[in-house]
């Protein structure tokens, strides 16, 4: 776990939300839940070591495997 | 959920820098792997790609004219295959764009801000390009229009300052190795060049939409161009050297020498390019905000503009170690990645909707 990088994304995140809120207040509760599911998801991933960890560009490099071989000769 | 409207004339000053800024930085080095001194064929080659796209972007936009892709998704695939495609869409946007803020801020590293961490940099240009995204589409078009005569114009200075160290013989030979080599080295350009389905995202807001087409096709001939010109420079310059260096342009740009005075002028190149970068970043950082609210079905965008920075940024990490990991990404996935995503999808998506409209037509 990175604090470094946790920390510094949450207070982002917090400065992000005290700015946005006022401003969306009156928009509909979509709106808001996609609004703080986004960021809830930005919070989470910053707890990983993410540039060791496989993700979806991991996931997508092996599918295309193949043609990466063949780019390499 | 977007009002602004833009002319198709922004529309094409806005993709230009959009494919140009980083196409011109690595590319040709990759390019010149394959094709060596051919790597000036390549770009015409994979401008082909480009043209179909801005083709199949166009005749879907003629079928559903007031949506993006996102939306006529849903139309044609039913709404659940469509939500899929959507989300396929969504996510390529935010990660594309956190490639480029990546390659963006490894450039910026490695050459000139040495000691400066690159979270610093990347988080200053997301910081920059969520402040016009979120200012709309006619900010960004208004933005693109200020930047992009001063763009042009570094090109073409930068092209005139370099003639006296131009090597003319290092074109030869021509095809010496036959056609598969330039064939080969257009590859990666051609991912570049699907990226012009960008402009499904900006059809729908033209003011003119009859004109969209012709802007499209122009813009990508005028990049074609632009990138054989650098391509050539670069060749001129370095000759069979180019595929060694990293960021063939910036080497190239050290050349520079005015009457002995003006030197080291690749740092006034530096500061023109990050504004091709900046445009570049701001048009996918738009697809990504607007695609994800539509996908969604919010009223508005503005409100997830600052959430999708950070997952942009994010994504600029993800699983890419280092300069190596992220060049093996973008020469051996991001090409085919990008033709599936941005080419295949949608001349899939056309072909169906051009089967429903007949449906329809039949049965009236």
């Amino acid at each position: 776990m990175r604090w470094g990088a946790f920390f510094s994304v949450m207070v982002i995140v917090a400065l992000i939300i005290l700015y946005e809120w006022p401003k969306m207040k009156q928009n509909p509760k979509k709106d808001k839940m996609a609004f703080f599911t986004l960021l809830f998801i930005g919070l989470v991933l910053s707890m990983f070591d993410l540039p060791h960890m496989g993700g979806p560009t991991a996931w997508i490099q092996s599918l295309f495997r193949p043609f990466g071989r063949f780019m390499e000769k | 959920m977007e009002k602004g409207k833009i002319s198709s004339l922004q529309m094409a000053i806005m993709m230009y820098p959009a494919i140009v800024a980083t196409a011109i930085l690595g590319v040709p080095s990759i390019t010149a792997k394959y094709a060596k001194t051919d790597l000036w064929l390549s770009p015409i080659l994979a401008s082909f790609l480009g043209y179909a796209t801005v083709y199949i972007a166009y005749k879907l936009h003629k079928h559903y004219p007031k949506e993006t892709v996102i939306q006529f998704s849903e139309h044609i695939m039913g709404r659940f295959a469509g939500k899929i495609l959507g989300f396929l869409f969504c996510f390529f946007y935010i990660q594309v764009a956190g490639l480029i803020v990546r390659e963006y801020a490894e450039f910026v590293v490695d050459s000139f801000l040495v000691n400066t961490p690159i979270s610093v940099i990347m988080g200053s240009i997301i910081f920059l390009c969520a402040l016009t995204v979120y200012g709309g589409l006619e900010v960004l078009g208004r933005a693109a229009q200020v930047f992009f005569p001063i763009f042009i114009l570094a090109i073409f200075f930068f092209s005139i300052f370099l003639g006296p160290d131009f090597e003319w013989k290092n074109i030869f030979p021509i095809l010496g190795n036959g056609v598969m080599p330039p064939i080969k080295g257009g590859i990666v350009p051609g991912g570049w060049f699907t990226e012009f389905f960008l402009i499904s995202f900006l059809l729908p807001f033209l003011a003119d939409q009859k004109k969209g087409m012709k802007y499209g096709m122009m813009t990508v001939f005028v990049v074609t161009m632009t990138l054989v010109l650098i391509n050539l420079i670069v060749l001129f310059v370095l000759g069979p050297a180019t595929s060694f260096k990293v960021y063939p342009l910036m080497s190239v740009a050290r050349y520079i020498s005015l009457a002995d005075f003006f030197e080291h002028l690749e740092s006034f190149i530096m500061a023109v390019w990050i504004v091709g970068a900046f445009i570049k970043l701001s048009v996918f950082y738009y697809a990504a905000a607007l695609s994800t609210a539509q996908w969604l079905n919010l009223s508005n965008y503005r409100p997830i503009v600052w959430p999708i920075g950070i997952l942009i940024l994010e994504f600029s990490f993800w699983s890419l170690p280092n300069t190596m990991g992220l060049e093996r990404y973008l020469v051996g996935t991001f090409p085919l990645f990008a033709l599936l995503i941005q080419t295949i999808i949608p001349l899939f998506l056309l072909m169906m909707a051009s089967i429903r409209k007949r449906k329809r037509q039949a049965s009236q």
